[in-house]
């Protein structure tokens, strides 16, 4: 900041005027009313004019340029009472105050505005706004229908927009004035004209900012109520964000610029892609954590005892049969002792009871044809024939008895 | 004890269901020599079905695994 000012250091007058200039720019935009007086056009780009007050005897010099003036809405005559948007302006050069006018609207506005609210009522009324006719937008369209003015800021931050978010998506555009007397109608036949078309998913009714008059055809009954006949679901992008017309009521969607529109209607490919690669990535996660669950069930079954060392089955068996078989070895030896020794008893007897001990003393038996032992001379006949067993054998003999004797 | 060739007929969770059943029998005991040895060659049967078709399921995962992982 500059040293303040003393009469041996004045300030230079530029200093002064800028510091006025700074002081009076605080005041920043306002909205101010009047009546137009001293109105000139002599002025090729800018107009000026004096700003009287409605009621105290006060007036500010205002300066426009052009094009404000001349906007219809503004219907800009010596004494019309009129709404300005200004900001204060100090010309340094000369040092003299303003207001610079950005917007100058016909205190007549109010009347377009009274007019708008009535439409709205009656439209209201008949239920063209109801939340239950809004329709869901699809989810990625292939075709959009686009209406707008040719060449506008709003056709290309549509275009640009939607483009970059969905580079698949098709335009089926439908330029039309968007400003003035006609402009309405041809709105209402290039809507139409995308309605009827069955490729068209979605419309897009998308308009740059501009003032309420500039907006007014939006809010044309006639449009409003194609917008609401319109079978494809529609998405109005018109004006800024602040800037609310009647079509926003009867639309699907209501965007609050063209771009937003665009984001409306066409979903950014990126995160869908995230969206899917991470679905696919759980789901796959799910399944190989099954398998792995299953692979770890059949391990620990195979690692079970009974399956996985089968000899521990055969081994138990394998020592009770040697068991039994010793034991069965056992008790046979024994009783083959047994037997043998019964044999010799047996035996032994046998040989007690047989003969053959005294015929090896040199006895002999005598035995008849059928076996009987002959022990006295008379049970035998002369001639028969009989059997003499000694130690070494039989003698087959006959009875001759010499003598007769019986 | 070969794991059968062709595709098994048995889905996963019979082969699975029966596998459990057997080694609860054998460990459950009281079984002839024969029944035993009969029941291991078929836990041992119903496990390969079993490794089948997990293997399978391992393949198929890998076949279908995204582009960059393969």
């Amino acid at each position: 900041m500059t040293a303040p000012s003393s009469p041996d250091q004045p300030w230079p007058v530029r200093t002064v005027a800028r510091k006025v200039a700074d002081w009076i720019g605080r005041l920043g935009e306002v909205w101010v009313e009047g009546q137009v007086a001293q109105l000139s056009r002599r002025g090729s780009a800018t107009v000026f004019l004096t700003l009287r007050d409605t009621a105290a005897d006060l007036s500010v010099p205002v300066t426009c340029p052009r094009d404000v003036a001349d906007r219809p809405g503004a219907a800009l005559t010596e004494g019309a009472r009129v709404l300005v948007r200004a900001r204060p302006d100090y010309y340094v050069a000369r040092g003299s105050f303003s207001l610079r006018a950005t917007e100058i609207r016909a205190v007549g506005l109010g009347e377009l505005l009274a007019r708008i609210e009535r439409i709205r009522t009656l439209l209201a009324a008949e239920g063209l706004f109801d939340a239950h006719r809004k329709r869901p937008l699809p989810f990625a369209p292939a075709v959009v229908g686009l209406v707008t003015g040719k060449g506008s800021a709003a056709e290309r931050d549509v275009l640009v927009t939607a483009r970059r978010r969905w580079p698949a998506v098709r335009f089926a555009v439908r330029h039309c004035v968007v400003q003035g007397p006609s402009a309405a109608e041809e709105v209402v036949e290039a809507l139409q004209r995308l309605d009827r078309d069955p490729e068209v998913e979605v419309i897009v009714l998308a308009r740059g900012g501009g003032s309420v008059e500039d907006l007014l055809p939006f809010s044309d009954e006639g449009l409003v109520r194609a917008v609401a006949a319109c079978r494809t679901p529609v998405v109005t992008g018109v004006g800024h964000e602040t800037d609310t017309t009647l079509v926003d009521h009867a639309a699907d969607v209501r965007a609050a610029t063209p771009t937003d529109a665009a984001h409306r209607v066409v979903p950014e490919i990126g995160e869908q892609r995230r969206l899917v690669d991470g679905l696919r990535a759980r789901a796959r996660a799910l399944v190989t954590a099954r398998v792995e669950q299953q692979e770890r069930w059949l391990e620990s079954v195979r690692s079970r005892p009974s399956l996985a060392e089968p000899e521990r089955l055969l081994a138990g068996r394998g020592e009770e049969v040697a068991a039994l078989r010793t034991r069965a070895t056992r008790t046979l030896t024994h009783r083959v002792d047994l037997a043998v020794r019964d044999l010799e008893h047996a035996r032994a007897r046998v040989a007690a009871l047989s003969p053959q001990a005294t015929l090896d003393r040199g006895y002999a038996l005598v035995q008849t044809a059928d076996g009987a032992l002959v022990r006295a001379p008379d049970e035998v006949a002369d001639g028969q024939s009989l059997l003499v067993r000694v130690a070494g054998g039989r003698i087959p003999v006959r009875v001759d008895r010499q003598d007769g004797q019986p | 004890m070969s794991t059968p060739e062709p595709a098994p007929t048995q889905s996963y969770e019979q082969a699975r269901e029966e596998l459990a059943d057997v080694v609860r029998k054998l460990e459950g005991g009281g079984l002839t020599l024969e029944e035993s040895l009969a029941l291991w060659e078929r836990g041992e049967e119903l496990a390969g079905v079993c490794q089948h078709w997990l293997d399978e399921a391992r393949e198929r995962l890998q076949q279908a695994a995204p582009a960059e992982e393969r």
